[in-house]
């Protein structure tokens, strides 16, 4: 294969670690909270501002940026459930999707008032930069480095749902939350701390997007709809699926500008569909979520 | 003469003075600002604000006898806000102008409705070359640049100068495929082959496909028909998969806050066009720059004094009509030339509404040659408004009448 097809497919995966990443924590969230996060792409762009806080403000190294922000929006993720969202749990869900999507526009507006519209500066840290010769073409330090992090993000989050105990909990909250609760653990806590691991995937993203992505108030609207996308083929409240639907809609929106560049965002909508009629539950999707 | 007599007389003028109407004064002059303050190019734009105000300020805030009345609205970018606010503002607030409007489409509908209220709009933003071609009408006005002007300055200049194999990637709307059709006319005008191009929507945050693709044709010049985020985000990963090294890119529209958005390092040696820069030697040019630098601290791009000059010179033009009546107003607009800190000379064409001046080719500067705060630019080339701008019988525009 030439080299010239091989990089844009290691692009389509890199694109596609970034929709897992996005994915992975909304489709918990969903699964879990039963709640459609529409702030998800802000927390996103939280995930990036603090980074250039992190870095550019505040001089430290990318290394604390990476290890330290996605803590900090897990924070504020578990925050922003216990004093909002779960005044919504009783009644429709519509309430919770209405509210997540004023999250949106109140953070994003708060960016830009705080930080400016036009975006900020950030680079590439300098021990990332430059290209990996990987013997069919050379491919950006960088980008592989993200696809490390997606790799090893997903692993130990299997393994944390499958593996532990509190992993367990989640599990099983996501099939009966009520009988969680009858059980006696306290399922506010559980939801709190799904909520905050969803939004520090998030905020993940976000700090390994802002070296190749302008990082602007605005930039987590390029993602929230494909993200859905991604949850919605691979099954809503499936890790799996958010996965493998992540690495397809990567993959898509790539090779799909090679095929026929007009349609290459179109593409994964018809995907949608397609999934939707003949599985809606999604690929990895659990057929109670229909109820 | 009899008391009775005196007082009677003395009511009939007291109700004379009282009954006499009172004399009807001129409506004052209204002038809006319609632009983008959240949306995409908000960076570049919502700034604009600032220079009409101060352009209205600088004139003394009176006009006809009446207080300047002054509004601005933010139609985010898109066409069809655009439209509804241009409605509101000429009914409900009636302005007599507005200004500004980035986004060609956006620009498009506010021309229609200038010309259904028979208000004036002088299109600071977009860059459609229709609003002095096909689409021209005789209540709108066209400031600063078109996309004819960015594209022939710097594609002739980049032909000659640069290398004559290229390589697009345009923005998927309105004004990318003007852009692109002038773009294309000036390297065939100097025997260059464009060697692809590829339609991008906008908004996209990943461009690192297209730019593989224009990698893989090897042209000498990449061509960036976008600007704002778009920009940013294309650039950034040009240099990433180092394109750079091996072509040079041509922007259609840079300012110095993208360069500030992403660092100099990122915009580095390319090349784009423009009508001002703040170190220009235009008369009153860099005082402005220094007004703006104390107020906001940093300099202004090129859309501030652009937009600070149509407010300026609709006003004088209303002074020397003596009234706000449109019609007045175009009369004096049209073949007038004026020197202002943005201009000098500019001139409006009567044959298209055109506000034509120099053009100047810039070269974005390396981190390290950046001297002083905003220095982002050096200007390697000018080209005069003859060249810069199509010849006024050749654009399609049949101004009408009133």
């Amino acid at each position: 294969m030439s080299q010239y097809l091989i990089t844009q497919l290691l692009n389509g995966l890199i694109v596609g670690s970034l929709y897992i990443l996005l994915s992975m924590g909304l489709t918990i969230i969903f699964g879990m909270l039963g709640i459609v996060n529409f702030a998800h792409g802000a927390l996103y762009m939280l995930g990036a501002y603090a980074a250039y806080t992190v870095v550019g403000v505040l001089s430290g190294n990318f290394l604390i940026a990476i290890l330290v922000v996605p803590l900090a929006i897990g924070l504020i993720g578990a925050l922003l459930e216990t004093t909002l969202l779960r005044r919504l749990y009783r009644v429709e869900p519509f309430y919770n999707l209405l509210l997540t999507f004023g999250l949106m526009l109140v953070i994003q507006d708060a960016v830009r008032i705080g930080y400016g519209p036009e975006g900020e500066p950030f680079n590439i840290p300098g021990a990332l930069l430059g290209a990996v010769n990987l013997g069919i073409t050379y491919y950006p330090k960088y980008r592989l480095f993200i696809f490390a992090i997606t790799v090893l993000c997903s692993v130990g989050l299997i393994l944390f749902l499958e593996r532990t105990k509190v992993g367990a909990i989640i599990r099983a909250g996501t099939e009966d939350s009520d009988m969680v609760d009858a059980l006696g653990i306290d399922i506010g806590k559980v939801f709190t701390f799904v909520f905050g691991i969803g939004a520090a995937l998030a905020g993940l993203a976000g700090v390994l997007a802002a070296p190749i992505q302008n990082v602007e108030p605005a930039m987590g609207m390029n993602f929230l709809v494909e993200t859905f996308v991604v949850v919605v083929i691979g099954g809503m409240g499936s890790i799996i699926g958010s996965i493998i639907a992540g690495l397809i809609i990567g993959e898509t929106l790539t090779i799909g500008v090679l095929i026929w560049p007009p349609m290459a965002t179109t593409l994964i909508y018809i995907f949608m569909a397609f999934i939707l009629l003949i599985r809606p539950r999604g690929l990895f999707g659990r057929a109670e979520f229909l109820d | 003469m009899g008391r009775k007599f005196l007082t009677t007389t003395l009511i009939i003028i007291g109700l004379a003075v009282l009954w006499v109407p009172p004399v009807a004064a001129e409506e004052p002059v209204r002038v809006a600002i319609l632009t983008d303050m959240s949306g995409p190019y908000a960076g570049i734009c919502a700034s604009n604000v600032d220079a009409v105000k101060m352009a209205i300020e600088d004139f003394g805030g009176m006009l006809l006898g009446n207080k300047i009345e002054f509004y601005y609205r933010d139609h985010h970018c898109k066409p069809d806000i655009a439209n509804e606010r241009a409605k509101e503002l000429y009914e409900r607030e009636r302005v007599d102008i507005i200004i500004d409007v980035p986004n060609s489409a956006a620009g498009l509908a506010v021309s229609e409705q200038a010309r259904l209220h028979k208000r004036l709009f002088i299109s600071v933003g977009s860059g459609t070359t229709e609003h002095s071609g096909s689409k021209c009408n005789r209540y709108t006005f066209d400031w600063a640049y078109n996309d004819y002007m960015l594209a022939t300055s710097v594609g002739l200049w980049g032909a000659d100068n640069l290398g004559k194999k290229w390589y697009t990637i345009t923005a998927d709307y309105a004004w990318g495929h003007d852009l692109f059709k002038n773009f294309t006319a000036a390297l065939k005008k100097k025997g260059g082959i464009l060697l692809g191009n590829d339609n991008v929507a906008l908004g996209t945050a990943d461009f690192t496909p297209y730019l593989l693709k224009a990698k893989r044709a090897k042209p000498e010049v990449l061509v960036l028909l976008n600007a704002g985020k778009d920009a940013n985000n294309a650039t950034k990963q040009a240099v990433e998969f180092g394109l750079k090294k091996e072509m040079k890119i041509i922007h259609a529209l840079i300012f110095v806050p993208s360069i500030r958005a992403v660092g100099p390092e990122v915009y580095a040696d390319d090349y784009v066009a423009g009508a001002w820069y703040w170190k220009v030697d235009t008369p009153g040019a860099r005082e402005f720059a220094d007004r703006w630098l104390k107020k906001f601290g940093h300099r202004p791009n090129w859309m501030n004094p652009a937009n600070y000059s149509a407010t300026l010179q609709y006003l004088r033009a209303v002074k020397r009509a003596g009234t706000k009546d449109p019609k007045a107003v175009i009369k004096q607009l049209e073949d007038h030339t004026f020197g202002d800190l943005f201009a000098n000379p500019g001139y409006i064409r009567p044959e298209d509404h055109m506000q034509v001046g120099k053009a100047y080719i810039f070269r974005a500067k390396r981190p390290e040659e950046i001297k002083e705060k905003d220095d982002c630019f050096e200007i390697v080339g000018t080209i005069p408004p003859e060249q810069a701008y199509m010849d006024p019988k050749k654009t399609g525009c049949r101004m009408g009448g009133f």
